[in-house]
């Protein structure tokens, strides 16, 4: 092997570098290819956690952008942050409310007891490929809500785009 | 057996058995992964990237790990993870830059621990001189 240029090893070592990376790219994808499929097809996390198919009509969360969000605040649209109790504390969008993901019925029957079915609501986790906002949005709209959004960008992009965060109880 | 031999098959049995165990975690969930990603908050990882990102990445670390531990294909494999390395210090030192308090992901994604991105960028310059260990070994020689 002492007579291979050193440059002649040096490419083929980052040929093999590169052969495996490939390679096991290749095996990650093709082993995921169910649930990329569903990403890349825009059904999100959802349909994984949702057993049972409801038929085709089964209404989607809408996604909105920050800008939609901020004119729908305007109007009488509702905030929800799907996140943990203790997330919401440390710090929410303002006049969120609070209803985590895992919230059990006697928290979800306070909620629709207070917010009426043509409320429109805005739903937001911690982000894009937190799957919180959309899995409480399936149940909201399977529990009659009309319009429901979900806010992909969630706490994250709020804050970075400089917008005031609330904290505390609410 | 001389010393800097023990020392580089420490270094590449270390460096493939941490590597292997973090891409076997991480593979477990995908989804979780895929929003450790997400809180990177890379501009140019769009929401479905990071699900390719989130796929593929833990396979390479397990076969670049397993190639290290079974001893075939070591300095390819130190070279691709020394490079995997360099790309993950490279967001750590854009999440310290950016002030963003996320969790590294680097292990175990969504869980109870919270990494820093300090602790992890100093992990991480660990595993680059195990990499460079394992990669620069001057006696190296194919069995």
């Amino acid at each position: 092997m002492n007579s291979v240029p050193w440059k002649s090893g040096l490419w083929r070592l980052v040929r093999n570098a590169v052969l495996i990376a490939i390679l096991a790219s290749a095996l990650g994808l093709a082993l995921n290819s169910r649930l990329l499929w569903k990403v890349l097809t825009g059904r999100a996390v959802v349909a994984s956690q949702t057993s049972p198919e409801r038929g085709a009509e089964v209404a989607l969360p809408l996604p909105v952008e920050l800008e939609e969000v901020r004119e729908l605040l305007g109007g009488n649209a509702l905030l929800i942050d799907a996140r943990t109790r203790d997330a919401y504390l440390e710090g929410h969008l303002p006049g969120a409310r609070s209803l985590p993901r895992g919230a059990n019925d006697e928290q979800l029957e306070i909620f629709h007891r207070q917010v009426p079915p043509d409320r429109p609501l805005i739903i937001y986790c911690s982000g894009y490929g937190c799957p919180d906002s959309f899995v409480l949005a399936e149940r909201l709209l399977a529990d009659g809500y009309r319009d429901v959004r979900v806010y992909e960008g969630g706490l994250p992009e709020w804050a970075d785009a400089g917008l005031p965060v609330e904290r505390g109880q609410r | 057996m001389r010393f800097d031999r023990i020392l580089f098959q420490v270094c590449r049995q270390t460096l493939g058995g941490i590597f292997l165990y973090a891409g076997l975690i991480k593979a477990q969930d995908v989804v979780a992964f895929a929003g450790s990603v997400a809180n990177y908050q890379i501009p140019f990882l769009s929401y479905q990237l990071n699900y390719l990102v989130a796929a593929s990445l833990p396979y390479i670390e397990m076969a670049a790990g397993l190639l290290l531990l079974i001893n075939r294909q070591v300095r390819p494999a130190a070279l691709l993870l020394g490079v995997l390395d360099i790309i993950f210090m490279v967001a750590l030192v854009s999440v310290l830059i950016r002030g963003l308090d996320i969790d590294c992901g680097c292990f175990r994604p969504g869980g109870e621990g919270h990494t820093t991105a300090q602790v992890a960028l100093l992990r991480d310059v660990g595993f680059l001189a195990l990499a460079a260990v394992t990669f620069f070994q001057p006696s190296w020689k194919k069995p």
